[in-house]
């Protein structure tokens, strides 16, 4: 009678297929396993062989939710090997291009998978019975993220007008103008949803994180800037390989990374926020302060309420740039300097953290060695422990009850399992 | 250089348009069977539907078939048949299999985006799911031969049934049963 075990054997309202195991014994709990069962993808290996100039295209059909993500990151990686330098007009309108998929992205996952929790439905479609406008809202936040994508990524998902170098085409400056109305209104309901999920009550659980993001001199980061840790790390993303690296468990498909000494991570969102509270623009800040949100996010549950804020700074974030925009003189610059490099390395951050690509050269430009660490696979290890807190504290629960709090624990931190599973060694997918 | 987009028009649609959907990651194996299916489409139907392809998740679908009255969606779709099987849904006359969709690796599926759908009343007014059962979805691989197989039959079929709507309605008899 002392032993139980928690499973869920397939995660609802996450990206991906998953499942978890939870054994406890006596009060204790024994072990927490997410697993990963989705069969790994082995993008890897189907980059190589492949020219140069076909990772942001590939790599952008890794994930149906951040596929701008893995473009940016892959043409930043080939651009820093290859010693391209990008005009300030084009990498202006990619940070407007990865505004549209933070907007998108985390549209999607406040309303249609996260507030179901809060509001105590099974899904979205019980919340939009009760709750239509709620819904609405978040089509339409999401719908505006996707026009931007549209304008920019000549089509909504797996944007194909981004290229190495730069843009195959780049928007006149009406086109851009065309988008101000709907992200005006996505920048008001953005600044609603902020209200709204501020408003939740929220389990009271804190958690003693290591924050690792980007951090920019002068921007909240998405393309650009060094690594840095809330434990002190600063590093050039070219040294990612000496302070994190990624380990093989025996009952997932996917690699955890964890810091060199073992240690599990967050990034995402409430790493983002918690490194770059003091990059916010004035509307994100000024919502910020109006619902008096702690300038350090520790309880995961409450990532919602950062979601939130970082689509208020999306938006405003993008009319900035449509203000400020120029058409470039050249939409993208062509490599002609001498082609084998190992030097390709970049990260970005995607809606859910950081993407680190890396990428060998040969002389022709063939990809030789690919490397790709994606957000979840980075949150992993800390998704565990996130999970072990919430079942050490609720641990008189019933079963039923238990297993919804350990499903809502990994919800909060939006794992993309299908991001995650692309890259393992053979020998384990036999297990 | 320049870039040729895919042929498709802005998410909204005039009412009473027909359009077809192809789901999927032609990149991944027998998933690629929506997009290749649209793909053949295209060119076929260019004077009476809009035909897109994407690899999308549920809560896209809803923006892209909102204001259509006549949509069909091409997607794979595990349900336990030997692979190239094909399987026909109208949404309102028979059940969804909640299992429909999920070879897409999203948090809404495609029947989750039919329920959700349902409730925010923004369903077309006909919709047809075609779905084939994959036989692999690792990627970097092509079709598998058995889901090769049923790409033609598929698109004769949804260019009859596309054919034969008739201005807002739809002549019941041309369209054949799911084992036609």
């Amino acid at each position: 009678m002392t032993d139980r075990t928690i499973s869920v054997d397939y995660l609802a309202r996450v990206e991906g297929e998953g499942a978890l195991r939870v054994r406890i014994h006596e009060r204790a709990v024994d072990s927490v396993e997410l697993a990963i069962f989705e069969p790994p993808r082995y993008f890897e290996a189907f980059l190589r062989g492949r020219s140069y100039f076909e990772a942001p295209d590939i790599t952008a059909r890794i994930c149906g939710i951040c596929p701008v993500a893995y473009q940016m990151s892959a043409c930043h990686a080939m651009e820093r090997g290859l010693g391209l330098s990008i005009a300030p007009e084009v990498r202006a309108l990619r940070r407007l291009l990865y505004c549209g998929e933070w907007i998108e992205s985390h549209a999607l996952h406040v309303y249609l998978l996260h507030l179901p929790d809060f509001f105590g439905v099974p899904d979205a479609i019980h919340l939009a019975k009760d709750h239509r406008e709620v819904v609405e809202r978040g089509l339409a936040l999401k719908r505006a993220g996707n026009e931007l994508m549209t304008v920019l990524g000549g089509r909504e998902i797996h944007p194909i007008n981004v290229r190495v170098g730069g843009f195959y085409r780049v928007p006149a400056r009406d086109e851009l103008e065309a988008l101000r109305p709907s992200l005006a209104n996505a920048l008001y309901l953005a600044e609603e949803t902020v209200r709204l999920t501020a408003s939740l009550s929220f389990p009271d659980l804190e958690n003693d994180y290591e924050f690792v993001s980007l951090r920019h001199p002068d921007e909240y980061p998405m393309n650009e800037g060094e690594v840095v840790s809330s434990r002190g790390l600063r590093i050039p993303m070219a040294r990612y390989d000496e302070e994190f690296r990624e380990i093989q468990v025996p009952y997932s498909h996917a690699l955890h990374s964890v810091r060199r000494d073992g240690g599990s991570y967050l990034v995402g969102p409430m790493a983002r926020y918690a490194n770059n509270r003091d990059r916010l623009g004035p509307r994100a800040d000024a919502i910020v302060r109006e619902v008096g949100l702690e300038p350090v996010v520790r309880n995961p549950f409450r990532s919602v309420i950062v979601r939130a804020v970082e689509m208020v700074y999306a938006c405003e974030e993008a009319l900035r740039i449509i203000d400020g925009y120029r058409p470039p003189d050249r939409p993208y610059v062509e490599a002609d300097g001498a082609l084998a490099t190992d030097g390709c390395v970049a990260i970005t951050e995607a809606p859910r953290g950081m993407l680190y690509h890396r990428y060998r050269l040969d002389a022709t430009g063939t990809i030789r060695d690919a490397r790709i660490v994606a957000p979840t696979s980075q949150n992993q290890k800390r998704i565990e422990e996130d999970v072990r807190a919430v079942v050490e504290r609720s641990i008189d629960l019933e079963s039923e009850p238990l297993t919804v709090a350990c499903e809502q624990a990994i919800r909060n931190h939006d794992p993309c399992i299908s991001c995650a599973t692309h890259f393992l060694s053979l020998d384990l997918v036999r297990d | 250089m320049t870039v040729a987009f895919p042929a498709e028009s802005p998410p909204h649609g005039p009412p009473g348009t027909r359009l077809v959907i192809g789901i999927g990651n032609e990149h991944r194996g027998d998933d690629a069977v929506g997009p290749l299916v649209a793909r053949r489409l295209r060119p076929i139907l260019m004077d009476v539907a809009r035909v897109v392809e994407a690899d999308v998740g549920g809560a896209e679908l809803i923006d892209l078939w909102t204001g259509t009255s006549f949509v069909w969606v091409v997607d794979a779709a595990r349900a336990g048949g030997p692979p190239g099987t094909m399987y026909r849904f109208e949404v309102g006359k028979e059940e969804l299999p909640a299992s429909l969709g999920s070879t897409s690796t999203h948090g809404v599926s495609l029947a989750d985006a039919v329920a959700l759908g349902g409730v925010l009343g923004r369903l077309p007014t006909h919709l047809v799911i075609y779905g084939v059962e994959p036989g692999h979805l690792e990627m970097g691989t092509e079709l598998s031969h058995p889901v090769k197989a049923a790409v033609e039959p598929l698109v004769r079929r949804i260019e009859g049934e596309v054919r034969s709507v008739q201005g807002a309605v739809w002549a019941e008899a041309s369209v054949g049963g799911p084992d036609a």
